[in-house]
């Protein structure tokens, strides 16, 4: 196969329809970038979701009173609960200093006595920070002798588990969705562009071209349309990506937050996507009859 | 060379063609003829292979239609040329690339290409438009440009469907003297028109299709 030829008529295929590589790059670029942005703000919403599940934990209030050989007893039946990652004992003196930082004054002299009971602060494995997994680990903490009370916030998993579930399918979906309709706009653009070839594809078959031969040329293009697609889509998005940092600034900035190999990713999604555009395309108007092309 | 036995075909149940025996021999020169919509161009199709029938068999040199690959069509037609009345020249290149196109397909090495195209363009006579473009020439010297690209590969038949169809009478004549010369230089040539004042001056075989049958004919002196 005559590589520069294939090459040549590749790259000219740009000089000969310019208008329609300039709409078949723009479809390209346009369906990576709202693919891209998609996928920006899927993920780090997602992230910053499941960050507040990072931050559930639990405590166990002890009975009084409490000694100095009770608690480690306590300490460790706790530890022996599956699930439990870590668990820090605050003494009493402890819990009150907590309550001066959050209300200011000291209790002891609001009451005349430290009325908070010593407790354990409670940390989970990452896998149980669920509803199910922390119902369990809590009935488990009521049954340790010596812990008066256990409280977390199920609530807040509740919503979490509810709400993430919820979250990801329409993700999934709306990502499906996007990703469908970006390969249909691709391809039928490229299908146009292709159109306007048929003639030369007809005359290809007509003096004994192979199909690899006819179409080469086309893949070629294809893939030269989807980098040019990559490049100009990973370009926008990363302007967006610097604006949108600077506008927002603080925790909202994380939603825009993108590592550098993202655009590389863009790139090789934009050069799949120009293929791909291709490969569907040329292969109808390869299985169509030579003298019925007009 | 070319053989088609008790060949049938049909288009959405119609018979076209129905059980026709047809036998070309290198270096004949053959005018096939018929009313408009008789089947013609079908039969020029199952020549190269564009069309399977439905039954019976088409062989084309070492190529049979029951047996042949998609992959073996292309070597198929590399070995005949192609001319339609609507030239099918790609209005984007030049004379030359439209000719040099055959040879591109084929691998050929680009000093050949150049050779032969060159070549070919002298002997249908239009050395001198090489560089001009299909827009820039007249319907006879477009007809020439697709005889050339049929020619450059060298084939072992030449298949022109409605050739003069769209020329006028003394343009007619000149491809037709083409047609002839190349005929003359051993290749062989089936030539579908329904011009008679045409069939009548190639002097050769002439061969009709009438009520999806084919017979040869003899024309009346």
């Amino acid at each position: 196969m005559n590589i520069f030829y294939v090459l040549k008529e590749g790259i000219s295929g740009f000089k000969r329809a310019r208008l329609s590589m300039v709409i078949s790059i723009f479809t390209i670029t346009i369906s990576l970038i709202l693919l891209g942005l998609f996928t920006i703000v899927f993920r780090n919403t997602n992230q910053i979701v499941e960050s507040f599940r990072d931050r559930v934990e639990m405590e166990a209030f002890l009975e009084e009173p409490i000694t100095d050989e009770t608690s480690p007893i306590v300490e460790r039946k706790i530890h022996a609960i599956p699930g439990i990652k870590a668990a820090k004992f605050i003494s009493k003196e402890e819990a009150a200093k907590i309550f001066k930082e959050q209300f200011g004054e000291d209790i002891r002299n609001i009451l005349e006595f430290n009325p908070l009971p010593a407790s354990f602060k409670i940390y989970l494995e990452k896998d149980y920070k669920n509803t199910d997994s922390a119902r369990v680990v809590y009935a488990k903490l009521k049954l340790v002798p010596g812990v008066d009370d256990v409280i977390y916030r199920k609530t807040l998993l509740q919503l979490l588990d509810r709400r993430a579930q919820l979250f990801a399918m329409a993700s999934l979906g709306s990502g499906i969705a996007l990703l469908i309709t970006a390969i249909f706009l691709v391809s039928n653009t490229i299908r146009l562009a292709i159109y306007s070839k048929r003639k030369i594809i007809a005359t290809m078959k007509l003096v004994g071209a192979t199909r690899m031969f006819i179409r080469l040329p086309f893949l070629v293009e294809g893939i030269v349309q989807g980098v040019l697609g990559g490049l100009f889509s990973s370009g926008f998005i990363y302007l967006v990506v610097v604006y949108a940092s600077k506008v927002f600034g603080g925790d909202l900035a994380a939603i825009v937050f993108v590592e550098p190999t993202f655009y590389l990713i863009i790139l090789g999604a934009g050069t799949f996507l120009g293929l791909l555009g291709s490969v569907i395309s040329v292969r109808k108007f390869i299985t169509e009859s030579v003298a019925l092309t007009n | 060379m070319v053989k088609l036995s008790n060949v049938c075909v049909s288009f959405n149940r119609q018979l076209v063609l129905d059980h026709i025996n047809l036998e070309i021999k290198a270096g004949e020169f053959v005018s096939l003829v018929g009313t408009t919509g008789s089947g013609k161009s079908t039969l020029l199709r199952l020549l190269y292979m564009d069309l399977i029938p439905d039954s019976g068999s088409v062989s084309v040199g070492k190529f049979l239609s029951g047996t042949i690959s998609s992959k073996q069509i292309p070597m198929l037609r590399r070995k005949l040329g192609v001319v339609y009345q609507d030239f099918k020249l790609l209005e984007d290149r030049s004379v030359y690339d439209n000719v040099a196109f055959s040879l591109y397909v084929t691998n050929a090495r680009i000093a050949d290409i150049k050779k032969k195209v060159l070549n070919v363009l002298a002997n249908v006579g239009l050395s001198h438009k090489r560089n001009s473009m299909p827009h820039q020439l007249s319907g006879g010297e477009q007809q020439r440009v697709a005889i050339a690209r049929a020619l450059v590969n060298e084939p072992i038949l030449l298949l022109a469907d409605e050739p003069t169809g769209n020329l006028d009478p003394t343009t007619s004549l000149d491809i037709l003297k083409l047609l002839k010369d190349i005929n003359t230089q051993g290749t062989a040539v089936l030539m579908a028109t329904h011009n008679y004042d045409l069939v009548r001056k190639a002097q050769g075989r002439i061969v009709q299709i009438k009520d999806r049958k084919v017979f040869d004919v003899k024309l009346k002196r």
